[in-house]
């Protein structure tokens, strides 16, 4: 009776010591199931799915052999109940499309610094006119790349299910044609457990 | 007063509790790696366990390209009696072995009913991949 206390005694010991605070650093594309809550899996598997289907549709493919277009990311419309960054969903898929050597991207959120360079190096004194980036010589946009993010959340007293949609699309400026679009849907389902 | 009995109310579920969580601590990660080299069709398949490799089966390796950019599907079949539930990750691969864009593909979840197959499909990251390997994991 004594030996099997002590072995009880040993194994709470352990329990106690594995509760105390552990900082690790984990895979940060391994999936995360933490809460019911859009997370990162949620955001690098949309951006995976998206670019594969962007980059691998024919007309695409075929627009993109001898050139890189010129796109322009707009925001993405979050109509989920959630707050979500959907700016850091696109920043994703807008890296992906630039590494695979298809596109170039004009980039908004940088306007303004861009402008006060520009205005620095024409105005200040300070930098060879020769050298300095002239206004009136940027590129502009073929394309607008923007999308929506919806949800639907479904739960009683015993579980909950969340299902996302994101869709994103691709506009040809001047012609107004979506030359594509895609979509990524995700489906989500807990219970509650009592452990 | 009755005399609560110690061992039964207190040290019995915590042993109980204690031995569940040591069996759940002792849960494995496994992986199984499917390598396609250009346009042969070579596959080698490694595991570090038998539970993946019992359960799961990678089977009918396509590739292709869409424009110069690496196209690739692969059959996941469970050929188990229950749900099995895992996740994969690509892996993507230039001439010389050199892995590319790493951490660029997450680890998809996905689930298989028993005798059930599913396609998984990817594309390389840029074109100078020409092999790539499907990882699977519990």
């Amino acid at each position: 009776m004594k030996l099997v206390q002590i072995l009880m005694i040993v194994i709470a010991s352990f329990m106690i010591v594995a509760c105390s605070n552990k900082i690790s650093y984990g895979d940060a594309t391994s999936v995360e199931t933490t809460t019911m809550g859009f997370g990162s899996t949620d955001l690098q598997s949309i951006a995976a799915k998206l670019v594969d289907d962007l980059i691998a549709f024919p007309p695409i493919v075929q627009m993109t052999a001898a050139r890189r277009p010129v796109v322009f990311v707009d925001k993405v419309k979050n109509k989920t109940t959630e707050h979500i960054d959907t700016e850091s969903i696109t920043d994703t898929i807008q890296t992906k499309l630039l590494q695979s050597g298809k596109f170039r991207f004009v980039d908004m959120t940088a306007v303004k610094a861009v402008q006060e360079q520009m205005q620095f190096q024409m105005d200040s004194g300070m930098v060879d006119p020769g050298k300095a980036a002239a206004f009136g010589k940027q590129t502009g946009a073929e394309f607008m790349l923007y999308g929506n993010m919806s949800s639907i959340v479904k739960r009683n007293s015993d579980a909950k299910d969340v299902y996302y949609k994101f869709t994103l699309k691709l506009v040809n400026l001047e012609s107004g044609i979506m030359e594509w679009a895609g979509e990524k849907e995700i489906r989500k389902s807990g219970e509650k457990s009592f452990f | 007063m009755k005399n609560i009995n110690l061992y039964n109310v207190v040290w019995k579920p915590l042993f109980i509790v204690g031995v569940s969580m040591s069996l759940l601590a002792c849960a494995v990660n496994e992986t199984a790696t499917v390598v396609v080299d250009g346009n042969q069709s070579t596959q080698i398949i490694e595991t570090n366990s038998g539970v993946l490799a019992d359960s799961l089966s990678i089977s009918n390796t396509k590739i292709g390209y869409a424009g110069d950019l690496l196209k690739v599907q692969a059959t996941i079949t469970n050929d188990s009696n229950d749900d099995v539930d895992f996740r994969y990750k690509f892996k993507w691969l230039d001439k010389d072995g050199f892995e590319i864009a790493i951490d660029g593909r997450p680890w998809t979840p996905m689930l298989i009913t028993p005798y059930e197959s599913k396609s998984v499909q990817g594309v390389a990251p840029n074109p100078s991949a020409n092999s790539f390997k499907i990882l699977l994991q519990n």
